[in-house]
């Protein structure tokens, strides 16, 4: 038997169609927890266990996908570049809320990864997961941790970040955009960042580079800490 | 044309960021290398921002798409995580609420000062 599921454009035609249904869900329901790219994940999750086909038959479309995700993090570059004028008048405190928020998950992690007894690779899976997947990688394998659980934990935190982002600024009562949109990105990167633009430009922009900041600051104290530890 | 020029220079930035992520001594992704060299040509003016205007607006738009993939490669490491799912839920739940408070919290009381500043100026 030819095996469909193993053809490129196998993949990329459900996860259009998933994410078109999820994006129609979200606009006749109107909440904050219809989420398109989660019930995308779990509508291909389920499709490809109950049809049995292989996650490397689905990826075959699933790797032209991600060649994509380069050029959208450089886009990134374009809406902080519209909103230069906000973000020079408040580098500051954005530089000093990405640092602030970098330690705040690094030191909560590793804190309840002790509480609850968890080994050294698995808690140096699970430090790098605020921050975008291609740093996160690095500093899970640089730790001894194991990068491939690492890419999970991201996604996961990136959406509980578009879930719950909305609602935090509310319960927060967070009230100036930009504390809003650096506190996705330093939470959430680039899925986070995806909700932040949905919320306005400032967000988006704010929390692009914040995912960017955050990652690099935590690369740096990683860094440090293997380095003086 | 116009479309295809656009696509064309994002991805000649996302391909030298690659090279220079392999050349450079430090580990830094090549992703985030891209966004910041797009950024200094924007701001040096190398690139005017309508000659990627319609590509990157489209990559913003639809940026969640293309975390799809990732996301479902999540089936293939659901029997390692199970037995400890619900801790490593809770610990990614407590410690993203953690560092989104104490980000949003450190800029909005740095924000209310420097305003509170101004204001006293123009007194």
């Amino acid at each position: 038997m030819n095996n469909f599921a193993a053809e490129p454009l196998f993949g990329i035609i459900i996860s259009i169609a998933f994410y078109l249904f999820g994006v129609f869900l979200r606009e006749k329901i109107k909440s904050d927890f219809i989420n398109p790219l989660l019930l995308t994940i779990i509508g291909i999750v389920l499709t490809l266990i109950l049809f049995k086909i292989p996650f490397d038959d689905y990826n075959q479309g699933g790797q032209i996908i991600n060649l994509f995700l380069g050029p959208a993090t450089a886009s990134i570059a374009y809406s902080v570049f519209k909103q230069i004028r906000i973000l020079k008048k408040w580098a500051i405190p954005i530089i000093a809320g990405c640092i602030g928020g970098s330690l705040a998950s690094i030191g909560s992690v590793y804190f309840l990864c002790r509480v609850f007894g968890f080994n050294d690779a698995l808690t140096s899976s699970i430090i790098p997961k605020s921050v975008t997947t291609p740093i996160a990688i690095e500093i899970s394998a640089q730790l001894g941790g194991m990068p491939s659980i690492t890419v999970s934990l991201v996604i996961l935190t990136g959406i509980l970040g578009a879930l719950f982002s909305p609602f935090l600024i509310r319960f927060f009562h967070i009230s100036e955009r930009i504390a809003a949109g650096t506190a996705i990105g330093v939470s959430s990167h680039g899925i986070g960042t995806s909700k932040a633009i949905e919320l306005g430009e400032i967000e988006g922009a704010v929390s692009g580079i914040a995912m960017g900041l955050s990652g690099l600051f935590t690369s740096i104290f990683i860094s440090l800490v293997q380095f003086f530890g | 044309m116009r479309y295809l020029r656009q696509i064309g220079i994002i991805f000649l930035i996302c391909y030298i960021s690659k090279i220079i992520s392999t050349v450079i001594p430090a580990k830094f992704p090549s992703n985030v290398i891209s966004m910041i060299l797009l950024f200094l040509l924007l701001i040096t003016k190398a690139i005017k921002p309508e000659s990627i205007r319609d590509f990157s607006e489209f990559l913003l738009k639809n940026m969640a798409f293309f975390f799809i993939p990732s996301g479902v490669a999540i089936m293939d490491e659901i029997p390692f995580l199970l037995n400890k799912i619900h801790l490593i839920l809770f610990i990614l739940f407590i410690t993203f609420v953690c560092s989104f408070w104490v980000t949003a919290i450190i800029v909005e009381t740095m924000m209310k000062r420097i305003k509170g500043c101004e204001e006293v100026d123009h007194e």
